[in-house]
This record gives structure tokens, C-alpha cells and sequence, in this order.
């Protein structure tokens, strides 16, 4: 379970770059090669194959390589699993509370802070 | 007014997320229903909200859309279903300004309750969303153009650690 939930990080972690949400997007229309996956993108190559890597090293995708040609693909299991998108729910609502929370806190605090009368009044 | 939500089951995969804030109720209901203080708040940094509407009552308007730093985008359009002040908002992506319906790329239903707690406030967000039998067929139908967009929000998730509530 432990595994799962690291492995279930490295995903989104993976995922949390635009640009490596546009590959999975364009793999997802089926495999493409690193050239054409790298065409739309105003990026040197080094820096997209290193997206690529972290996508690789993830689980979302895999590649192999033919001749000179190295072709990617997407390995749908990393994602399209029901806990998967389920846990990616709940990480987004959960992150949004923690947010909101101390948000609140914090905005609650400088008011506070700000009206020094009104805090004594109330002890 | 205040109905409660369906009860959850294994089916329909309700989220429920709850925190203790030591803050006032009205600190929060403050923090959701001024838009220049949502915004704070609603998406993860260095990723922006811009608040496009925000019409708090019954089929009024609720639309965030978000950017990140590489140009990356999510449009949310939707609407607030119920708004009872310093208590209860809820509000979903499955209907517009004025009921409208719509097919969102992630259907949902949110029901956000606040209320006094000790010294500060409870805070419970009920996420609801499709049985499986319509969630598959989501997935089937753009999963990934879906999960593109919602990226912004797990990146919390894989680089922090939650804040203590």
C-alpha cells in the first residue's frame, strides 16, 4: 500500500508540469516519436528529453527505440485505474482545505494583530 | 434547505474532507465568498486563479480559471446550487449560470459545511461524484485531456506536505 501510494506520487508528480501534461495529451491520441513529440515545443531538445525521463521513470510512459527512431507510447495502467483517479481527487480537495485552512488562519491572525483593542476587550 | 448529502457508497466515490480551523466561521465564510480572497487560496502556486464569475445564490454563476507558469490552463465553469451564509455553498461543474447544463470534463458536485467548533470552525468539503458506470465512460471518452487540466491541483499533493489542520 505504501508502494502504491509512492508509486501513485511519482505519478502526479510527473504529471504536475504543463509540459509533460501536453505529451501525455498528444500520446494519448496514440505512440509518437520523440521528434515529433518534441516539434510543437519551443524547447532545446536536452531539456524536453528530460521531461520525457521523468515521465519514463514514472510508469506514464514507455519508449523504445528503432534505428534511430526512438518512439514513445503511454502505459495506461499508471493512470486510467479507478484508485488512481480517485486518489488524485482527493489530493486536489485535500491540498484546497489545507490551503483554505491556513488562508483563514493566517487572515484571522493579522486581524488580530491589527486591532489590538478589540482583542484585549474580549479577554 | 439544507439537505443533507446522498449517503455515500462504494459506488459513487464521495470524497469527504474535514478540518478543525482555528479561525471564526466568519473568517472562512469570508475567505470563500469574497473572490479576491478565494482566489488566495483555490489553486496551488505558483499556478493563478482569475475568478471570471462569481454570483453567489441559487444558479448563479461560479467560473475559475487557473494558470501556471508554463502557459498550462483549466477552465472551470459551473454554478452554486445552494448558499446559505457562514453555514453552507454548494456548488457544482454539472450546471451553468441559470441551470444550464453541462458535460464537463470532471462532473462533480461539491457541498462545503462550515460550522462552530470549539474555538474555531469545522470545516467538512463532501466531493461527489458519477457512479463508476459513468466515470468509466468519462475515462473512455478523454481521460487524459481531463486529468491534463486537473494537474495544477496535484501538484500540492506531490511537493507538500499537507499543513497541519
Amino acid at each position: 500500500m505504501a508502494n502504491q501510494s509512492a508509486l501513485l506520487a511519482n505519478v502526479f508528480y510527473a504529471l504536475a508540469d504543463p509540459t509533460r501534461q501536453a505529451i501525455v495529451g498528444m500520446l494519448g491520441r496514440g505512440p509518437a516519436s520523440v521528434s515529433a513529440l518534441a516539434e510543437p515545443f519551443a524547447m532545446a531538445l536536452p531539456s524536453f528529453m528530460k521531461h520525457l525521463s521523468v515521465l519514463e521513470k514514472s510508469g506514464v510512459i514507455r519508449s523504445s527505440k528503432a534505428g534511430r527512431v526512438r518512439t514513445c507510447e503511454l502505459r495506461p495502467k499508471a493512470l486510467a485505474h479507478a484508485e488512481a483517479w480517485i486518489a488524485g481527487q482527493r489530493a486536489a480537495w485535500e491540498a484546497r482545505a489545507d490551503r483554505m485552512s491556513a488562508f483563514a488562519e493566517r487572515h484571522h491572525q493579522e486581524e488580530l494583530d491589527r486591532e489590538p483593542e478589540t482583542r484585549r476587550r474580549k479577554r | 434547505m439544507s439537505q443533507k448529502p446522498v449517503a455515500a457508497s462504494a459506488e459513487t466515490q464521495d470524497l469527504v474532507i474535514t478540518r478543525l480551523v482555528r479561525a471564526p466561521r466568519a473568517t472562512l465564510w469570508r475567505a470563500w465568498s469574497d473572490p479576491e480572497m478565494l482566489k488566495e487560496w483555490w489553486c496551488p502556486k505558483p499556478w493563478t486563479t482569475e475568478v471570471r464569475a462569481f454570483d453567489m445564490r441559487p444558479g448563479g454563476a461560479f467560473h475559475t480559471f487557473m494558470q501556471g507558469p508554463d502557459g498550462g490552463t483549466s477552465d472551470n465553469p459551473g454554478s452554486f446550487l445552494e448558499v446559505v451564509p457562514q453555514q453552507r455553498i454548494v456548488f457544482s461543474s454539472l450546471l451553468l449560470e441559470g441551470w444550464r447544463p453541462a458535460t464537463p470534463w470532471m462532473p462533480f458536485t461539491a457541498v462545503i459545511t462550515m460550522a462552530d467548533e470549539g474555538q474555531g470552525t469545522r470545516y467538512v468539503a463532501t466531493v461527489m461524484h458519477p457512479d463508476k458506470a459513468s466515470r468509466d465512460r468519462h475515462e473512455e471518452m478523454g481521460f487524459f485531456d481531463g486529468w491534463n487540466t486537473c494537474i495544477d491541483q496535484l501538484e500540492a499533493f506531490a511537493r507538500q506536505h499537507p499543513a497541519a489542520a
